[in-house]
């Protein structure tokens, strides 16, 4: 009797919480297949007539693409930092390791509006125009250290006798790297890529401070909702949501195949 | 008619050092790993290095094979100066107590891949490579398997065969048969050893067991402390050990403490009685000392038996070897054990009051 009604607060509880995630983005996807202008429930007439308008709008071609460079050299410059960043965290031993473990981790405690004021300042100071590239330097700030805890994990995984063992038989520094330490660290930078990307496409308070005349799509919807709503602010809330989810199932998908194919 | 057979060549020429080591000594800091070595590696030989963990074993090693750098002394191979040669450029090679294998190649590109670093061409790889499995008893179609799927024995051989393929003049060996069960490690000891043979190849071997040393080595060395303190064949080893520490590294032992008694004959310590002993090593003379007497050499007297010397005892434990039986017998404060082969075992009794004894040709009596 007891153990069935914890089963059932179990279940309710997981209901609860998962209603509680998904809910809100299913509601901004309804919003966005409202004919009306405003949203209200309950939908009175559905269309898809927002999302047409949403994929024609030279303006938010320009914004999606802003997004998608800013997200794509994130990613680059932030997995080749962050994996050697994550070797010297977590597989060499030298001194003035434990400071350096510490501070690299500290900007992601940072408030981020902080941060991207203070980078704006920054930047003004030493008299740079903020345009979409200063917000890339940004995005790195904080999230050059969540790629190395991640890539680190990783590092953390592997014996480094394997290494030893390449360099014994025979490799040079670059071979090893090539041969050992790069395929086996592959899994953490695969992940490292993921999150680079997803957290630079959807950050909203430093490209607020850093992008200067430019505009990304976390920008774009926060603007719109201050002044000129139109359901076309959920239509590419929604979709921006939908190409995220996307490329993580993809790459989820890639990460398995790649996994099957080495345990075959 | 004359011929000299390869057994008698060598005892006439003893193989010279292939490897040298003169006042090798390794620091940590403040801490002494490895501390004034000197040492001949013979050609062809089987060095086994034992010793205790902590006693500086895989440091000596990894000085050896270059992924440490002594603090003083030298290190020569062939009588060349290969102190600060990095591992890739030296014809050596380690298998690692972990092996090492690279869990995202096959079987076959594991072994095969000292030879693609060399450049050696796709075909020759895979053809050196199934070679090389026939001689560490692989199967063929193995090549594509998966190396972490491979149980522990096999893994062994994937380790040994690509260092083979490295072609190396002297092998190395950190307790890679540690973490494998008993029976196979003794079927892969035996298969070392074939192996040792069929390569005439230098190995130097590490491991903190004896029993291990004592199955593969033409030579053992004991360590202790970053020091070797006693070296030479196994039978040396066994059957003159230098000290306390080398006769209880070989095995369970009964050590008893003893002093010169004012008539100048041995008195026990920490047991009453006197005590007929074989001279200590190099005719020293000592005024206190250890007997060691191994459980196979102890024996129960019988009413009409005599021995060089006699102790009094309760046996309270016996526990079965197998072939044999170990008794541990009271004598005084004391445990003496006794290990008599199962055709000999003692009538279970109640009261089980015995006479220990032993000769002194069979114990040793040790300063320390």
């Amino acid at each position: 009797m007891g153990h069935k009604r914890t089963n059932a607060a179990i279940w309710t509880w997981t209901l609860f919480v998962l209603v509680a995630i998904y809910l809100p983005i299913v509601c901004g996807a309804l919003a966005s297949f409202n004919k009306s202008r405003y949203f209200g429930f309950p939908i009175k007439t559905y269309s898809t007539e927002w999302w047409q308008k949403t994929l024609d709008s030279i303006e938010i071609g320009m914004i999606v693409k802003t997004s998608i460079s800013i997200a794509l050299l994130v990613t680059v410059f932030s997995v080749v930092i962050a994996t050697f960043g994550a070797l010297a965290f977590a597989r060499y031993e030298w001194k003035g390791r434990k400071l350096y473990q510490k501070l690299i981790l500290l900007p992601i405690f940072f408030p981020q509006p902080v941060l991207g004021l203070a980078m704006l300042l920054g930047f003004n100071a030493v008299g740079i125009q903020t345009s979409w590239m200063t917000a890339v330097f940004a995005h790195m700030i904080w999230i050059v250290p969540v790629v190395t805890l991640v890539i680190a994990i990783q590092v953390y995984g592997f014996d480094p006798s394997l290494e030893e063992a390449a360099y014994d038989l025979g490799c040079s520094r670059t071979q090893v790297f090539r041969e050992v330490t790069l395929p086996l660290l592959w899994p953490g930078i695969w992940s490292g890529m993921l999150f680079a990307f997803l957290l630079s496409w959807s950050n909203f308070p430093l490209s607020l401070y850093t992008t200067g005349a430019d505009s990304t799509i976390p920008e774009w919807l926060y603007a719109k909702m201050v002044a000129g709503y139109t359901p076309m602010v959920p239509a590419l809330g929604t979709m921006a949501t939908l190409g995220a989810a996307c490329l993580l199932l993809a790459g989820g998908l890639i990460g398995l195949l790649l996994r099957r194919r080495a345990a075959a | 008619m004359l011929q000299t057979t390869p057994a008698a060549s060598q005892s006439a020429e003893p193989p010279k050092p292939i490897l040298q080591l003169v006042g090798i000594r390794k620091s940590f800091g403040a801490f002494t790993a490895v501390d004034t070595i000197d040492l001949d590696v013979r050609e062809g030989e089987f060095l086994t290095i034992v010793g205790p963990s902590g006693s500086g074993k895989t440091t000596l090693l990894r000085m050896l094979a270059g992924m440490d750098t002594p603090s003083e002394g030298n290190i020569t191979l062939h009588g060349q100066l290969i102190n600060d040669v990095p591992p890739n450029k030296r014809p050596t090679c380690l298998v690692f107590q972990s092996l090492a294998l690279f869990p995202h190649k096959s079987v076959g590109e594991n072994i095969a891949f000292p030879l693609k670093v060399k450049g050696v061409d796709a075909a020759a790889r895979k053809a050196r490579a199934l070679e090389l499995m026939r001689v560490v008893r692989l199967p063929e179609n193995y090549f594509d398997k998966n190396v972490m799927k491979c149980s522990g024995g096999e893994r062994q051989r994937v380790a040994l065969a690509r260092a083979l393929a490295y072609d190396p003049e002297v092998l190395f060996f950190d307790e890679p048969l540690s973490a494998i069960d008993y029976k196979l490690k003794k079927t892969l000891e035996k298969e070392l050893k074939d192996l040792h043979r069929e390569t005439g190849k230098t190995f130097i071997y590490i491991t903190h067991s004896l029993e291990e040393a004592m199955v593969m080595s033409d030579r053992i060395g004991v360590m202790r402390a970053g020091r070797i303190v006693q070296i030479g064949t196994p039978e040396e080893i066994y059957g003159a050990p230098v000290d306390r520490f080398v006769c209880e590294f070989v095995g369970e032992v009964n050590t008893l403490k003893v002093k010169r008694g004012p008539d100048g004959a041995w008195q026990g310590v920490d047991v009453p009685g006197r005590f007929t002993l074989a001279p200590p090593r190099d005719g020293k003379t000592l005024d206190e000392a250890f007997v060691v007497v191994r459980p196979e050499f102890m024996r129960i007297l019988g009413p009409d038996e005599s021995a060089d010397n006699r102790l009094e005892g309760v046996v309270y434990n016996e526990y079965s070897l197998g072939s044999r039986i170990q008794y541990q017998v009271r004598v005084g404060a004391k445990v003496m054990l006794v290990e008599l082969s199962r055709g000999r075992a003692l009538p279970a009794s109640a009261d089980r009051k015995v006479t220990l004894g032993w000769d002194a040709a069979d114990a040793f009596t040790l300063e320390s």
